[in-house]
């Protein structure tokens, strides 16, 4: 069947002959819908029928697969290949959930210690909206740091006394003192950095990147997420797979969730009895079945389904390859510490990450939560800290030393800042500090980013931001930038919109940061 | 540091910086034609042009700058302040109004200088005024050839061989990755043979864990444009090092875990492009 190009109906598909009534030969269905369908199609030709002719092959012969994933028979297919030469192919994301404290770690204030318990001056706080949680409090005491900092490395970045190892790497880090949020509760604040939206729905940063840029391995997931068993039991995070969705892009750019306990993948081994060859004899009439439904109603999701029979599959050899830390040198437990050795651990997910990166996942992101410190924080952030310190070292380091960090992004940071003013008793060396959206303390490194540059200022207080604010979008735009993509131009259709993580608001590249 | 040698970058640059001071301080007459509308047009007319005329305003023609935009002018000749294109792009980068938008670039301060003086000249049409020369514009050189003819040979080639042939970027002469992650044990030196016909198109090849040897060098030496290569867990020896000496693109190389040792790393260090060298778990000492 040759189809007339100017029909907006005429079946796109090479492979459909149009012997079955698809949806778009219905007559009810309104024509913008039909349009919205089309244009859904069309984007999704590339993995629809990438996929979808890689699950064919992948009947024919597993080992022979090639899958060429970015170049289509009929040449480039633009969008998906970064817009610009790329500086990072990858990136691991320390996600610090429950929001660290700036002032314990990134943001050094010494003038607050002559300020011990002194009110927070109303011009400063400028009348702005507490939480709940502080609104009622007769007092906004001032609370100083309980840690020390002693300036580190050529670059001189303030660094905690909570972070010794760390320490050690600062001339590797790019700090940025000035990020800000409008939320100012955990599940928005978390949803706002990892999807660029506070409502849940939006595609996460990983899968922007997923649908963007594609696997570098086909036989392991594009993006992966580990959280960590926690070190600290008290004001837990709660974390849901909102946080790593695809949003309305197609379900296969999600993470993958590797379980921190047991089989990191579930039910990926070969039930008892069942051989891999009846296993893949299994998947192919399933496969099959799924292709035929595909080509009565033309619904791309059925495409993902197999996409996705085949990502399983192919994960049986993969997963238990790249989880077995049985190759590592003795050099690696020195480096990440013993804790490394315990599935789940913060420093477990580390070491993982790194052996992802070097097998080609594009976006890891670890999730360590309990960094939420409303009260008792100098013990608790200790805990935190003692729990983090030497393994993120750890992977800066072994990263560097085995050449990637040259193209790995390593990005640390929660949500949002917390206040200079205790929540509840303050004690010189107890105290609590409530959610602050107005400042907040990250830290990126490799992959072009500049090393040792500390950027954006924030008050004497911590409080308000006097110089370069940083807001998500802009954070967003940067990491983009990073691999190569311009943020205004990684768009998918959805709602009437051309969505994009950075919004609708302006927001831009922070060439400050790089190199 | 396990990466050698450290060219000092810095060093180099200010260097070069110091070589330029002194006639980057120097006027040299200027007129709008040859100086300003080429500065418009790289920096703003994208947004402010015959396509897009943001705000209402045109900046890709001398009466069109004058005319300003919708509400009102953005060029008041010989008055700076009152100037609304010279506020936009002297406002902090982060400022709502900050030009170019959208996270563009900022212009150079060379690039600012050289408007403020046209403008503080009475921002003539014809006639010349004095503004300190621009930087020399590093042209970057295309880092392979044009890979649009020959993306279904590419693509082919991938096919048969079971490796992918990825675009750097779709910028056309950004050059092809060989990337082998998916299914590194099927890459072997045959394959590598094979690439002959995309050999000039190469700029990165990921061959880590792959079954390249030493013979298998002798093809990837025919990658002329090569700038990185990686031969992680490999079973390349210093032996085969020999054959990317004509590499002179060659930047980076990865070692880790191989059995490279001092020997193989003299001989790469012999080549004045390669800036990096990473030796980790090999059998070479790692140069400080
Ligand atoms: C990415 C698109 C884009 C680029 C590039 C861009 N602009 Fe703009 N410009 C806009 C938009 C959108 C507006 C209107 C919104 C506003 O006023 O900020 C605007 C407005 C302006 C205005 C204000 C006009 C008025 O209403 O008075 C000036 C002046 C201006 N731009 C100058 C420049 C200059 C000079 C450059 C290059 C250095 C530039 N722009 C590059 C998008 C752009």
């Amino acid at each position: 069947m040759i189809s007339d190009p100017h029909d907006p109906f005429a079946h796109l598909c090479s492979d459909h002959g149009g012997e079955h009534p698809s949806v778009l030969n219905l007559p009810y269905v309104p024509l913008g819908l039909k349009q919205e369908w089309l244009e859904l199609e069309t984007r999704r030709h590339f993995l629809g029928r990438g996929s979808k002719a890689l699950a064919w092959a992948g009947l024919a012969t597993l080992l022979g697969r090639s899958a060429p994933h970015l170049l289509a028979d009929t040449g480039a297919l633009p969008g998906l290949q970064p817009h610009f030469a790329p500086k990072a192919k990858r990136a691991i994301y320390l996600f610090m959930a429950g929001a660290p404290s700036q002032f314990e770690t990134w943001d050094y204030k010494p003038k607050l210690s002559d300020l011990f318990d002194k009110d927070l001056p109303e011009s400063v706080r400028g009348g702005q909206v507490l939480t709940g949680m502080t609104a009622s409090q007769a007092r906004l005491p001032i609370a100083p740091s309980f840690y020390k900092f002693a300036q580190q490395g050529k670059a001189g970045h303030w660094v905690s006394e909570l972070f010794p190892y760390t320490g050690k790497i600062a001339d590797e880090l790019c700090v940025i003192k000035s990020l800000y949020t409008e939320a100012i509760n955990h599940e928005p604040a978390i949803l706002s950095m990892t999807t660029g939206n506070m409502f849940p729905g939006k595609p996460s940063l990983g899968s922007w990147l997923a649908y963007g840029l594609g696997a570098i391995n086909e036989e392991l997931p594009t993006f992966v997420v580990m959280t960590s068993k926690m070190p600290v039991r008290t004001n837990v995070q709660a974390l849901s797979n909102r946080l790593w969705s695809s949003g309305f892009l197609s379900p296969e750019y999600a993470a993958v969730a590797l379980r921190s306990g047991g089989d990191p993948v579930l039910y990926l081994q070969d039930p008892k009895g069942v051989s891999r060859d009846v296993r893949r004899a299994v998947i192919d009439g399933v496969n099959d079945l799924n292709r035929q439904l595909f080509e009565r109603v033309g619904d791309p999701e059925i495409n993902t389904r197999i996409a996705q029979y085949e990502m399983a599959f192919r994960m049986q050899t993969s997963v238990p390859e790249v989880t077995d830390f049985s190759d590592e040198p003795a050099s690696t437990w020195d480096l990440y510490g013993p804790k490394a050795k315990e599935p789940g651990t913060y420093a477990y997910n580390c070491l993982m990450a790194r052996r992802l990166a070097e097998r080609g996942v594009r976006f890891t992101q670890i999730f360590l939560r309990t960094w939420d410190n409303h009260s008792n924080l100098p013990t608790n952030i200790r805990a935190m800290a003692e729990d983090s310190d030497r393994p993120t070292q750890g992977l800066i380091t072994d990263l560097k030393r085995r050449g990637m960090l040259d193209d790995t992004l390593v990005i640390w940071g929660g949500e949002f800042g917390r206040t200079v003013y205790s929540q509840g008793t303050l004690k010189p060396d107890n105290y609590g500090r409530d959610h602050h959206p107005r400042c907040f303390s990250m830290w990126m490194c490799g992959a072009g980013t500049k090393p040792g540059v500390s950027h954006g200022e924030t008050d004497d207080f911590s409080y308000n931001i006097v110089k370069d604010p940083v807001h998500i979008r802009d954070f967003h735009a940067t990491i983009l930038h990073q691999f190569g993509i311009d943020h205004n131009k990684l768009t998918f259709k959805s709602q009437g919109l051309d969505q994009r993580l950075t919004g609708v608001l302006p927001a831009k590249v922070i060439h400050d940061l790089l190199a | 540091m396990i990466c050698w040698p450290d060219l000092s970058l810095p060093a180099l640059l200010s260097a070069v910086l110091l070589a330029l001071a002194p006639s980057f301080a120097q006027a040299e007459p200027a007129t709008y034609a040859d100086r300003v509308a080429p500065l418009l047009d790289r920096n703003c007319t994208v947004c402010h042009g015959a396509e897009k005329h943001k705000a209402g305003l045109r900046l890709d023609s001398y009466a069109a700058i004058l005319q300003g935009a919708e509400s009102g002018a953005v060029v008041k000749p010989g008055d700076l302040k009152g100037s609304e294109i010279y506020r936009r792009i002297t406002l902090p980068t982060h400022d709502e109004d900050f030009m170019p938008s959208d996270g563009k670039p900022p212009l150079g301060s060379a690039e600012v200088v050289l408007l403020e003086k046209w403008i503080a000249a009475g921002a003539p049409e014809t006639a010349a005024f004095e503004a300190p020369p621009l930087p020399p514009v590093v042209v970057v050189p295309p880092a392979a050839p044009d890979y649009r003819s020959r993306l279904a040979q590419a693509n082919e080639l991938a096919r048969t061989l079971g490796v992918q042939l990825v675009p750097r970027s779709q910028v056309s002469t950004d050059g092809l990755i060989v990337r082998t992650a998916s299914a590194p044990a099927q890459c072997t030196d045959a394959v590598l043979a094979k690439l002959a016909p995309v050999a000039d198109l190469i700029v990165e090849a990921e061959l880590a864990r792959t079954q390249t040897t030493d013979a298998g060098l002798h093809a990837v030496a025919a990658w002329v444009n090569l700038q990185r290569l990686d031969l992680t867990r490999t079973a390349v020896t210093s032996a085969g090092m020999i054959a990317l000496a004509p590499l002179s693109k060659l930047e980076a190389i990865n070692l880790t875990s191989t059995k490279v040792d001092d020997q193989g790393l003299a001989v790469l260090q012999a080549n004045p492009a390669l800036k990096k060298i990473w030796v980790f778990a090999s059998a070479a000492t790692p140069v400080p």
